[in-house]
């Protein structure tokens, strides 16, 4: 995911609190550890974070409670103010931006889910939904035609007059999704969105999730500390400790190369062949211009190939990608060790 | 989260606090025998007048400079008629005063005179409303208050009142709110509002009235002024509370739907505090209610002044029937509008038509319109207006029955018993005990006690507010005052705390008790002063009696509910280990329930201080006496001076007893 | 039904003119009731009176004390019962400050001084003489105050200095002062039940001599200065030991610009002149005949027009 220009582009950005974040930060002998910040009284959000999220990607933001994701996702609408480094949004720097301009950008090109859902108790589905049009001004009419037109799209319609009590958890954060998405934002933010849904739905929300975004293909920042929701989201994943990002790659390259110890522990108990790519084990080697037979599709899982690799007797399989180039080939024994958890 | 003490540690702490707390019960007993032997000097035994400083009269020089060289009252006065404009529109329409918008002269079609509203077309709109915020029941509840109100012969009156309670309520809720946003928004509008509130909630009622008269007019706008200062306090502290516990989530989709900070105010903030809003809102009807009587004298027309009339004629069944009125409608708009701090708006089908969606409004409007025209036929005046011949009261039928049970044999044998044995052997012995203390040893072992209880800050803040009442020339009065509370609250434990226990065991008894309270609560005052008077005589415990009244109420709500609170897990523990009713009772219920019971005492004591003040009506030689005498001139810096002596006295305790029960509430894990 | 027709037809609103004395102000006569019946009832009737006569009226309750600074300011314009014994002293200071005025006295006398209720005297024969007071204290002694006889005086406010008439004649009395005048009437009240002595504060003209027939105990007579000089009186070394005069004034007092604003209400104030049993009359009509004070003054004048109508009569 190298496009040109990123959406979103955060360069070594802190968060820290405490009583005077500013000239601590300034002050603050290089290497200093989570730890050691905290003993001088201060705590950090954001450490010395750099990340780049592109155009119509799905950026996952995994890691436990307190790991800082939250804050690093409200550093990215400004809902925080940072407290060194930039962040550019569409090449801006957000934090040159006066209350007026942030409130705009805001109106025009954000939209936000959130964990409990932020709904306003005293206004109808409707009413919430529209809550992000009222508030830059549009017209009465038109504001309820395009809120009606994005209830329908996430399978609201006829409960466009109920209040939020009368909805179910699912219900609400349908609302919610509604909500964010009544603008046409580019970017979209989704702070563990499904977390206080029960798992069952948690995992049709997620389904309703990919397909919208299936449609819609916006630039998705998802929050979770879920692994298995972020494997099965995320474009690429950013894993958060102690307000730092450990490791910030596809699922497949986290599952296979876990750069630390704390990444590794995630992916310890994760079935691996659900998640590898058929793509991220692809070498291109001197079998490649030998191999023959029907290539295999890069972005397939092994788990999903499984009947065909085992039935498949070549020794070495071509892969390709989307548009048919040949990327490289992978060893059948490889593709079966990871399938059958026998790893060395 | 709760911070774990090292058990020894917390131990040592606690016995080096209560160390400081007997260094401190040691030199006052050390004071106090050296006064019994006479060789205490006298400047330690009372401060000599000569270091008492002028605070009344400076007060006073300051106050005149204000209200007349800075021209402070021309600013009153002329908020004064601002208020009198709508005073005068409100009582116009609800009573027929002769004033704008002159409804009383206008004929319409065949009305002779549109103004003022018959009592029927009022009863039946609040039928209505009261159905559609809790259906049939407060249906009949509002209906029916306002129908006995009619048929008792009160309703003139209770129309007066209400038409200044209609001007001061709203007042009071949007001075409360707009000070409640201010106070969460900045920081400091919070720390100066504070320590005012936390005065104003604790001075005596008599100390606003003087100065609403000098500013503001004596009559309905110095009332309404005094009604809207004594409201405001909980209106901030729920608009503050409210907005504060709006969830983050709320918050910050707010702000991601691109909300203006003004925006973020009206359509996030207010609406999703609502509900603290709204119980600001109840508070404030409340407390106008309870102003009703107290405003009488600085010149409120209707149910108080007529209550005050009326006691002032022994009439004690008529000014019983009053308080009845003042009651019920204080139920009435209490149950209103708790019921509209839980309505829930209720969505409509698509196609609903208007009229039925608008069913109750347009019910309620018809209803009104009905009986406004019915009642203007001479057929039916009756429900336009009930004459005194044609009212229901029973005064006298009251009168009779309440000097028949006053002539029974046992009632008098058991009152004249009471009245000896806690005047002579009780209340006139500790009362000149307490005089009889030096005033530093007296200071110290108020500091003591709040040592003990709440540690440093309060024993400081308790050293200085007792400090400050020692140097403001009040000092025997404010003795008095003080043991006045001591003697009812400590009754009212030993009667309110043992029928707390005994209620707690039964549901249903319980929420009678409850119920009880809350009523006994609302009841004016003043009426619980002449029953006391003719049981006891003009004396101290008549004084205490009508305290304790008042005082048992906290304490039996706290105990009850205190007990209920109760984790079952623990009754079920001790259960379990084999604990008889008494010990679970003694080792378990109580213990926990302690906290709780403590912010109950802690009422009972702020009730005390108020009702002692209302009790010189009985005759005291207190604070209360000088303030009510302050009432009937222009001492404007003595009456201020009075008061705040109560209110730091109050406070004194308050402070204390709020950090233990703080504190205890920690160390039990209770949150 | 015709007239309702055209009413409707009409379909009018109109407002009913007002006011027939030209040179009176429009503004609304001010009037003040306090917490006792005779004067809310006699303001009523005034106020009646100047209705009938076209002007505009208003009542406000005040406390019977700070009433003079407010007739002083004109925030309201007249007092129709000024008590020598109990207000005096307030009505003086205002009217020393200045910005209101005498405007003559009723023709009634009041009295307020030591009294009991008739039962009071089967245990103590001696009585109204103030020499049977210190034989009888013994009858009047309760459990707080020993084998000494107790009085309850009016509150400290009222100014009565029953303590230092106990002293300065020597009687074996403690001397409790009452909160307010209900605590008064509730002692009599309960006293009343098995006819228990009691000897309290109380004054005349008011409703409580109709509910309990008593008397004034008799002092010493009073001399002028016997609250201001020690040799007046039987001790001639204390001050107050004299009773209170026995025909005090009952007076009328108006702010100064009453006379300005509203000329003939101001005239007839001044021709106003109720006579003891008059006022007496009005009280028992609310207390005795639990009337309203509107409809008590509306029989009080039904009944007796002519007293009141020469009054109204002069002035236009």
């Amino acid at each position: 995911m190298t496009e040109a220009a990123p959406v979103i582009s955060a360069k070594n950005v802190w968060k820290l609190f405490g009583p005077n974040p500013k000239s601590y930060l300034g002050s603050m002998e290089p290497n200093r550890s989570f730890e050691d910040i905290r003993k001088d009284g201060y705590i950090a959000g954001v450490k010395d974070v750099s990340i780049d999220v592109g155009r119509g990607e799905m950026l996952v933001i995994m890691g436990l409670s307190g790991s800082g994701k939250s804050t690093l996702v409200r550093c990215f609408c400004r809902l925080h103010e940072i407290t060194g480094g930039t962040i550019e949004v569409e090449g801006q720097d957000i934090m040159s931006l006066g209350q007026k301009e942030l409130i705009d950008l805001r109106r025009r090109k954000m939209g936000m889910v959130f964990q409990s859902f932020g709904l306003l108790p005293h206004r109808t589905v409707l009413e919430n939904v529209a809550f992000p049009l009222e508030m830059r001004g549009q017209e009465r009419h038109t504001r309820r035609e395009r809120a009606l037109e994005v209830i329908e799209l996430v399978g609201l319609a006829g409960r466009e007059d109920y209040f939020p009590r009368e909805l179910s958890g699912g219900q609400q954060q349908r609302v919610g999704i509604a909500r964010s998405l009544v603008i046409e934002p580019d970017i979209w933010f989704l702070d563990e969105p499904f977390s206080a849904l029960d798992p069952l739905i948690r995992r049709e929300m997620q389904d309703e999730f990919l397909r919208l975004q299936g449609i819609l293909g916006k630039t998705v920042v998802f929050i979770t500390h879920d692994f298995d929701e972020a494997l099965r989201l995320a474009d690429r994943i950013a894993i958060m400790k102690d307000g730092a990002v450990e490791q910030c790659a596809t699922p497949g390259e986290i599952v296979m190369n876990p750069a630390t110890e704390y990444v590794q522990k995630f992916t310890e108990d994760i079935d691996k062949a659900r998640v590898v790519t058929v793509g991220a084990l692809a070498r291109a080697s001197a079998h490649t211009a030998a191999a023959d037979g029907n290539a295999l599709d890069s972005e397939a899982t092994i788990q999903g190939l499984a009947r065909q690799l085992i039935n498949d007797t070549r020794a070495f399989m071509p892969v390709q990608d989307k548009g048919g180039a040949l990327l490289g080939t992978i060893k059948r024994q490889d593709a079966l060790d990871l399938l059958l958890g026998a790893e060395g | 989260m709760v911070a774990q003490a090292d058990p020894s540690n917390a131990a040592l702490s606690r016995l080096s606090s209560l160390h400081f707390s007997v260094v401190l019960l040691v030199v006052s007993a050390l004071l106090m025998i050296a006064h019994s032997m006479g060789v205490l000097p006298a400047w330690l035994v009372r401060l000599p007048e000569a270091v008492i400083p002028p605070t009344a009269e400076v007060l006073d020089v300051v106050f005149a400079f204000v209200q007349n060289d800075l021209g402070l009252i021309h600013v009153t006065r002329s908020i004064a008629a601002g208020l009198e404009y709508l005073l005068d529109a409100t009582g116009n329409i609800l009573y027929g005063k002769n004033r704008f918008p002159y409804l009383n002269r206008v004929s319409f079609l065949f009305i002779e005179s549109l103004g003022p509203i018959p009592w029927s077309a009022v009863a039946a709109g609040m039928a209505v409303l009261g159905f559609w915020l809790g259906g049939w029941r407060m249906a009949i509840l509002a209906g029916g208050t306002f129908v006995w109100t009619a048929m008792i012969g009160q309703w003139d009156i209770a129309m007066q009142t209400m038409s200044v309670l209609i001007v001061a309520a709203p007042i009071a809720f949007l001075i409360g709110l707009m000070l409640g946003i201010a106070a969460w928004q900045w920081r400091w509008v919070d720390n100066a509002i504070k320590p005012i509130l936390s005065v104003l909630q604790t001075l005596p009622f008599f100390t606003y009235l003087l100065p609403a008269v000098i500013f503001f007019k004596v009559g309905p706008t110095a009332a309404a002024v005094a009604t809207i200062i004594y409201a405001i306090p909980p209106m901030i502290l729920m608009t503050t509370l409210g907005l504060q516990k709006v969830s983050p989530d709320i918050v910050e989709a707010g702000k991601m739907s691109g909300c203006t900070r003004w925006q973020m105010l009206t359509r996030v903030y207010i609406p999703a505090a609502r509900t603290e809003i709204l119980v600001g809102v109840n508070q404030v009807i409340m407390l106008c209610l309870a102003m009703v009587v107290l405003t009488a004298f600085i010149g409120m027309p209707g149910l108080g002044a007529k209550l005050l009339a009326m006691m002032n004629s022994f009439k004690l069944g008529r000014s019983f029937e009053i308080g009845v009125t003042i009651v019920l409608l204080a139920i009435t708009l209490d149950r209103l509008s708790k019921a509209w701090v839980v309505k829930q708006p209720k969505h409509w089908e698509r196609e609903t038509p208007w009229w039925e969606r608008h069913f109750l409004l347009l019910l309620g409007l018809g209803a009104f319109a009905a009986f406004y025209i019915i009642s203007q036929f001479q057929t039916f005046e009756i429900l336009n207006e009930v004459g005194r011949k044609q009212s229901w009261s029973k005064g006298r039928e009251i009168d009779r029955w309440i000097k028949g049970v006053l002539e029974i044999d046992s009632i008098q044998a058991v009152t004249g018993w009471l009245r000896w044995f806690l005047n002579v052997k009780v209340l006139i012995p500790f009362r000149n005990a307490l005089l009889w203390v030096p005033t530093p040893a007296l200071i110290m072992m108020v500091v003591a006690l709040a040592y003990w209880l709440g540690g440093r800050k309060p024993a400081i803040y308790a050293a200085v507010f007792f400090g400050i009442v020692a140097l403001s020339g009040w000092w025997d009065r404010s003795v008095i005052t003080l043991y006045t509370v001591i003697s009812a609250v400590t009754i009212s434990m030993l009667l309110g705390i043992p029928m707390g226990i005994m209620a707690s065991g039964n549901k249903r008894l319980a929420n009678w008790v409850l119920l009880t309270c809350d009523s006994a609560q609302t009841f004016p005052s003043f009426i619980y002063l002449i029953p006391a008077i003719m049981l006891f005589g003009v004396n101290d415990v008549a004084v205490v009696f009508s305290i304790v009244i008042f005082t048992m109420v906290p304490l039996t709500r706290y105990t009850i509910e205190g007990l209920r609170a109760v984790p079952l897990e623990m009754t079920e523990a001790a259960d379990m280990s084999g604990a008889n009713a008494l010990q679970k009772l003694v080792s378990v219920r109580l213990p926990l329930a302690l906290p709780t019971m403590a912010v109950g005492f802690n009422q009972a004591i702020m009730f005390a201080f108020f009702m002692v003040i209302i009790a010189a009506f009985i005759g005291t030689q207190d604070l209360g006496q000088e303030l009510q005498r302050t009432l009937a001139g222009t001492d404007l810096g003595k009456n201020i001076v009075l008061g705040i002596n109560v209110s730091l006295m109050a406070l004194t305790f308050d402070m204390a007893i709020l950090e233990w029960a703080k504190r205890r509430k920690k160390a039990l894990g209770l949150g | 039904m015709k007239s309702l027709l055209k009413t409707m037809a009409a379909a009018a609103v109109v407002i009913a003119p007002g006011v027939a004395f030209a040179e009176d102000s429009n503004d609304p006569i001010i009037i003040p009731i306090h917490n006792w019946s005779s004067q809310i009832v006699m303001s009523n009737v005034v106020g009646q009176m100047y209705e009938s006569m076209g002007l505009n009226v208003e009542f406000v309750t005040t406390d019977s004390q700070a009433v003079y600074e407010s007739v002083r300011l004109g925030d309201v314009a007249l007092e129709l019962e000024v008590w020598e014994g109990a207000f005096g002293a307030s009505f003086r200071e205002a009217l020393s400050k200045g910005g209101l005025h005498d405007v003559g006295d009723h023709d009634a006398v009041t009295r307020e001084d030591w009294w009991y209720p008739m039962w009071t005297k089967e245990s103590c024969p001696g009585l109204p003489s103030w020499e049977a007071l210190n034989d009888c204290a013994a009858v009047f002694a309760t459990a707080e105050t020993g084998d000494k006889g107790r009085y309850l005086d009016g509150p400290v406010d009222w100014l009565k200095h029953g303590q230092e008439r106990a002293a300065a004649l020597n009687l074996n009395f403690t001397v409790i002062n009452a909160g307010s005048a209900a605590a008064l009437w509730a002692e009599i009240g309960a006293a009343e039940a098995d006819k228990k002595p009691v000897l309290v504060f109380n004054w005349t003209p008011n409703f409580a001599e109709a509910v309990w027939p008593g008397e004034f105990v008799e002092f010493p007579a009073w001399e002028d200065g016997c609250d201001t000089d020690p040799t007046k009186g039987p001790n001639k070394d204390e001050l107050y030991d004299c009773g209170n005069p026995a025909n005090g004034y009952l007076k009328k007092a108006a702010w100064d610009g009453m006379k300005d604003k509203w000329p003939t209400a101001y005239c007839v104030l001044s021709n106003i002149s109720f006579t003891n049993p008059q006022i007496a009359e009005m009280a028992k009509l609310v207390d005795t005949d639990d009337l309203e004070p509107v409809e008590a003054a509306e029989e009080w004048l039904a009944a007796n027009g002519d007293a009141v109508q020469p009054w109204i009569d002069s002035c236009s």
